[in-house]
């Protein structure tokens, strides 16, 4: 496969014995790493085989009996699998956006900050809470948003309200809730990469830009961003693969019974219906349905950027 | 600011910046002055809630339970052997990986990338990945540490994106000089490369101290190889009972440990990692010039 | 690359300081520490120092291994009981708990990987069965027919039989040895702060409606504490599994014991549903009337443990429906350093009913056995011989079940004139300490233990039932509270009537091995998320009865008689 389609992409490529004795290196290499890919991400893909089957751990992947698509009905048939498919879809899209967003400004600020020292130390504040888990933070956010938390008090005080809001008693408030979450802790960490991709803008662009008068936030849209906009489309790329992967912690910390139609991701419903029930081959299942999805919408937005003349992941 | 007279645009810019800036800091660093304040407090009395910035009956017991577990020097030298080694070796190969497919020329250019690609969306699963690992006697060893993330798509994309946007006239007039791609990057890209190394090296390092999850599943009854993560969790697991039922906690023992000692634990994982990162940092505060080989 | 090495050393640096400093924090594991990387087979050498048994016959160490799937804190490779034991019984066990996993996925990865630990206690043990992953005890129990008499009944040992014909598991827990010493009653109970029944002058309060008109009546004339922070009169945690304390007091309000999923109605041996049921609405209907009337914590539904425990422990919450273990250990640790245990703060149990002058059955006098789980010797195992002696042991002699329950004596308990073991201040905190704990403690809590009393007639097998341990912690308010009721413990308090369960007590170790695959495991599993979701949405509902017909309307479309009838089923066996 892998053949055929850098064939087919790039047809002034001939393959040629001169051109493989050229390339000699780069062919050793590429047949030592997918030799290695085979070994360590393809081959326990024979694993989906439990998808299909009834799998029992006592007689293995190979010996289970066999079910057909009755797994794959299970799910399609269960309206709350359908409802936990819209849930992860929501969260995932809307965590893509605010958290992408968010990076993105906050490295170009923060590019922006001139004096070194400050700098330093901002950023190196702004990635310290990626290293708490995720039951701290929740911790966190949970007492903030409680009747007598920060948040009413502040509410209460500015006369927003006349009653304590309860957040986490009406399903409205909870995707938000669960995208601020993820913004709050990973903002930091998500700008490293689009820092580390500034620092290879070639600085006569800006002297340029500044003798033709540009202003700083001048000089941000039409130099900064532009020059980074490669390693955006890849991380916007490779994040929109994995909306359905909008996670599990943080909606199983926060949710409760009442905002359940709401806080159910994919993930909890596969720990509560596969693996609590001794039902493997319901989680690898649901796998399946996420990978054949995530690999979909990137071949979708990979063809829509390769058309644009973007950057783009193959 | 220098003396250089600010104009209109630009103060509107600075005033927004240093209001952005202010109150994502405030922001941010709010929890973890949280988390430290309750590592510093008293197990009982944390359990009433109610502290914010500052502990409220201070206590060293936390730390001093953490410190005092077995295996702790133990697990802190396997997680620094496994995060040293673990980062050079992947910095390394996917460092390699990202140069051959960000040859332009190169044949598989665009079948080798999709081959990495997708291994980010599939995932055969917790139980045949363990079975293959048995068969190639990765469990109960240390290299299961290092060997199954040697190569990480994400990392290999990055830094692939970043060696596109160095300018094709140095590897055209190299080769034109008769080197080999094998001299190109070790003498040209990779020099250049260093922002990316530094975030790539950052990354992997992180994951790797982070990493608890292969010490329990690959080397539960192994106790020379366990890490500080998984001795830390293992601590841990006992304060958050996520998995209980009403019928097994009723039997578990009495006495948990208290809340506190989470904190002081978060805070002892973070404090090295976060050390590392003044060292890296510079590589990507400072502009990289590449000017000497301007053409 | 030069950096990077400059880093590591630096890193490596870094720990070292970092882990010097911990070893001047916590003395008695300083030593340890070092020895942690050489291998166990120095444990042996390392003791003979012991003085307590170094008279006695040196055997040779066997270690075992030995998974549990909960998670629990470990204790030290070197802890000082551990080595006590293991020379003089000749087994050290290194217990492993879970980590961050569910039971069930640690169990499927060690099957998966077909190694096995050599002891395992697993919530899923048909699992391990199937993989033929222990070995049959029969023959072992048989070769020990003092221990197959004393640690269960003919009944109770047949209740492990598996359909295959083997018993692979003995359950450690819920074992009386001679007279009960409870003390406390660990289980569920409408609970209420002895500071309000002091203000009524202790009445006596049988029924759900006395229980709240008091409540409400002591909010009304008590809205604050001293702090000015207001009362709460009645919390629920609804927090996950522990949504217990909401899902099924209708059971116990109705008479029964606490057979967890259904009701058995032993006259007419059938299984009864109580979600269903005419106490349970009108349970959830006095619920949803002080919802309105705002005497329950509105926050009630959205709370999480942690955020309910400080509640707890701050005084406020009045009066709550829970489980000794799930809240009194934190919280009357908080009210005695806080000193609030002095304004009666404590919580006593009280056992309600529906209708005055019913029995309540929410203490069980009788032994709970939950045949779904307990210790398993695996195939993988060194010496099954010795291990399943070293099971024997712990059931048996009393020496060995001393000292992982009460300590060394003379270093964790003292033992008066008369013979009565006590634990003087000093001792009781040591006892509690987390680190200490790791050290010196070794309870083998999953080895068989028993409560009740102690083989010499005189104290009680576990510390916390030992009447001097119990009187010694207990605050003036709550003597009070007790002698004006004329009890003297917990379980007087709620005066459930005495009686022996039924051989298929308690029918929740049955259904918590149920899966999806059966229509009824199906029905349960949805059942559970049903009432999780509709539970709290009747109390909250502004009108009660729409908000129960619609639960009822979801709730029947579980298909719940699946479930029952699948329940009858096991009942029917016991005929």
């Amino acid at each position: 496969m892998a053949k055929a389609n850098a064939v087919s992409v790039k047809k002034d490529k001939k393959i040629t014995w001169k051109e493989i004795k050229r390339q000699k290196a780069l062919l050793i290499i590429s047949f030592i790493v997918v030799v290695y890919g085979v070994i360590f991400y393809y081959l326990p893909l024979a694993g989906w085989l439990m998808a299909f089957e009834n799998y029992k751990p006592a007689k293995g992947i190979f010996h289970s009996q066999f079910v057909g698509l009755a797994k794959f009905k299970f799910l399609f048939s269960d309206v709350t699998f359908l409802r936990v498919i819209r849930n992860t879809f929501a969260m995932g899209v809307i965590n893509l956006v605010t958290g992408t967003v968010m990076s993105i400004l906050f490295a170009l600020l923060l590019n922006e900050v001139r004096q070194r020292g400050v700098k330093k130390v901002i950023q190196t504040i702004s990635y310290l809470p990626h290293f708490l888990s995720w039951i701290i933070v929740t911790g966190i956010l949970h007492d903030a948003l409680s009747a007598s938390g920060i948040v009413n008090d502040l509410l209460l005080r500015g006369n927003i309200v006349d009653q304590a809001i309860n957040f986490f008693a009406k399903p409205i408030y909870f995707w938000p809730i669960v995208a601020f979450a993820n913004v709050w802790k990973e903002t930091g960490w998500g700008a490293i990469v689009y820092l580390s991709a500034i620092t290879a803008i070639d600085p006569c662009l800006y002297e340029a830009a500044a003798i033709d008068g540009a202003g700083r936030f001048q000089k941000m849209k039409y130099i900064t961003l532009p020059c980074i906009k490669p390693t955006i489309m890849i991380i916007l790329l490779i994040n929109i693969g994995n909306v359905l992967n909008a996670g599990f912690e943080v909606q199983y910390l926060l949710g409760n019974g009442l905002i359940k139609s709401v806080s159910e991701t994919i993930d909890i419903y596969v720990l509560k219906w596969g693996i609590s029930q001794n039902d493997y081959s319901l989680g690898t299942a649901a796998g399946i349905f996420k990978s054949a999805v995530s690999i979909a919408l990137i071949v979708i937005f990979n063809t829509w950027a390769k058309r644009r003349g973007e950057s783009r992941l193959f | 600011m220098k003396t250089k007279k600010l104009h209109g645009g630009d103060l509107v810019f600075a005033i927004v910046l240093v209001i952005f800036m202010t109150v994502f800091v405030v922001v941010t660093l709010y929890p973890v002055i949280n988390t430290v304040a309750k590592g510093f407090n008293d197990g009982i009395d944390a359990v009433r809630g109610g502290i914010y910035l500052w502990p409220r009956k201070f206590s060293l017991k936390n730390y001093q339970t953490v410190f005092g577990m077995q295996n702790l020097l133990t697990g802190a030298k396997i997680t620094v052997l496994r995060t040293v080694i673990g980062t050079l070796a992947s910095l390394f190969i996917n460092a390699l990986l990202a140069f051959v497919v960000s040859r332009e020329r190169f044949l598989f250019k665009r079948g080798l990338s999709l081959f990495w690609v997708i291994t980010m969306y599939v995932n055969g699963g917790l139980i045949p990945t363990f079975v293959l690992y048995k068969s190639l006697h990765l469990t109960n060893s240390f290299y299961v540490y290092v060997v199954p993330g040697l190569i990480s798509a994400w990392n290999m994309l990055v830094m692939r994106t970043y060696m596109e946007g160095l300018p094709a006239s140095l590897e055209e007039s190299a080769q034109l000089d008769g080197a080999g791609y094998m001299t190109i990057f070790f003498k040209i890209t990779a020099p250049l490369c260093k922002p990316v190394f530094a975030t790539i090296a950052l990354f992997v390092a992180v994951w790797q101290w982070n990493s608890w999850f292969d010490a329990m599943i690959y080397n539960r009854l192994k106790t020379e190889y366990t890490t500080l993560q998984y001795e830390l969790m293992k601590l841990l697991a006992s304060v958050m009972q996520q998995s209980g039922s009403a019928e097994s906690a009723k039997n578990s023992t009495n006495t948990i440990t208290p809340v506190t000692i989470r904190s002081a634990a978060t805070v002892v994982t973070m404090l090295p990692i976060v050390m590392l990162y003044p060292f890296l940092q510079r590589y990507f505060i400072t502009g990289l010039t590449i000017g000497g080989v301007k053409e | 690359m030069k950096k990077l090495i400059a880093l590591a050393l630096c890193l490596a640096m870094v720990i070292g300081c970092l882990a010097a400093c911990g070893k001047s924090g916590s003395k008695t594991t300083t030593d340890n520490s070092s020895k942690g990387d050489t291998k166990q087979t120095a444990t042996t050498n390392d003791t003979k120092t012991n003085d307590t048994n170094s008279d006695s016959d040196k055997q040779e160490v066997t270690n075992f291994t030995f998974f549990i799937t909960m998670p629990n804190p470990e204790i030290n490779d070197d802890n000082e009981i551990a080595q006590m034991i293991a020379d003089k019984w000749g087994v050290k066990v290194k217990e492993t708990w879970l980590t961050g996993q569910t039971a069930s996925e640690a169990t499927g990865t060690l099957i998966a990987g077909d190694e096995y630990p050599d002891f395992i206690d697993s919530d899923e043990m048909n699992m391990l069965v199937d993989a033929g992953a222990l070995i049959p005890l029969d023959d072992y129990i048989d070769k020990y027919p003092e221990f197959k008499e004393t640690w269960f009944t003919e009944t109770e040992w047949e209740k492990f039989r598996q359909p295959d014909g083997h018993i692979y598991w003995i359950n450690p827990f819920g074992n009386t040895y001679g007279e009960s010493k409870a003390t406390t009653h660990n289980d569920e109970a409408f609970w209420i702060q002895v500071r309000v029944l002091e203000w009524a002058g202790y009445p006596k309060i049988e029924t759900m409606d006395q229980y709240f008109d008091l409540l409400e009546s002591y909010a009304a004339a008590n809205p604050t504490l001293d702090d000015g922070t207001p009362v709460i009169p009645y919390t629920i945690l609804c927090e996950d599994w522990r949504y217990f304390c909401l899902e099924n007091a209708g059971q116990f309000l109705a008479g029964y014991p606490n057979d967890g999923s259904v009701i058995v109605n032993k006259e007419t041996m059938t299984i009864e549903d109580y979600n269903t049921s005419e106490d349970t609405r009108l349970y959830l209907k006095k619920l949803n009337e002080e919802y309105k009337k705002g005497m329950v914590d509105p926050e009630s539904f959205t709370q999480t443990y942690d955020e309910y425990i400080a509640k707890l422990s701050s005084g406020r919450v009045l009066g709550m429906v829970d489980q000794w273990w799930d809240f009194a250990y934190t919280v009357n640790d908080v009210f005695k350093s806080q000193g609030t245990e002095n304004k009666g703060y404590n919580y006593v149990p009280l056992g309600l009913t529906t209708k005055p002058g019913m029995a309540n059955r929410w203490h069980t006098y009788d032994d709970t056995v939950n045949q779904a789980s307990g210790i398993a010797i695996t195939k993988d195992c060194k010496d099954p011989e010795k291990a399943f002696k070293f099971i024997v042991d712990c059931a048996m002699d009393q020496e060995l079940h001393d000292l992982r329950f009460w300590g060394v004596e003379g270093v964790d308990y003292e033992v008066d004139a008369d013979g009565l073991y006590y634990r003087t201040q000093e001792q009781r905190e040591r006892w509690a300490d987390t680190s200490y704990k790791a050290s010196h403690k070794c309870d083998y809590s999953y080895f068989p233990q028993w409560s009740g009393t102690h083989r010499d007639g005189k104290n009680a097998m576990q510390p916390t039932e030992q009447p001097s341990e119990f009187m010694n912690g207990m605050a003036q308010p709550l003597i009070d509270c007790f002698n004006a009721y004329g009890v003297t413990t917990y379980p007087g308090m709620i005066g459930s009537i005495v009686e022996n369960n039924g051989p298929w007590f308690p029918m929740y170790s049955y259904s918590n091995n149920f899966t999806t695959e059966t229509p009824g495991g199906l029905a349960w599993a949805l059942m559970g998320e049903c009432k999780h979701e509709w539970l709290p949405k009747v109390v909250m509902a502004p009108d009660f009865e729409q908000g129960w017909n619609e639960y009822m309307e979801k709730y029947n479309a579980c298909k719940p008689e699946d479930f029952l009838g699948e329940m009858q089923q096991i009942l029917d066996t016991f005929k």
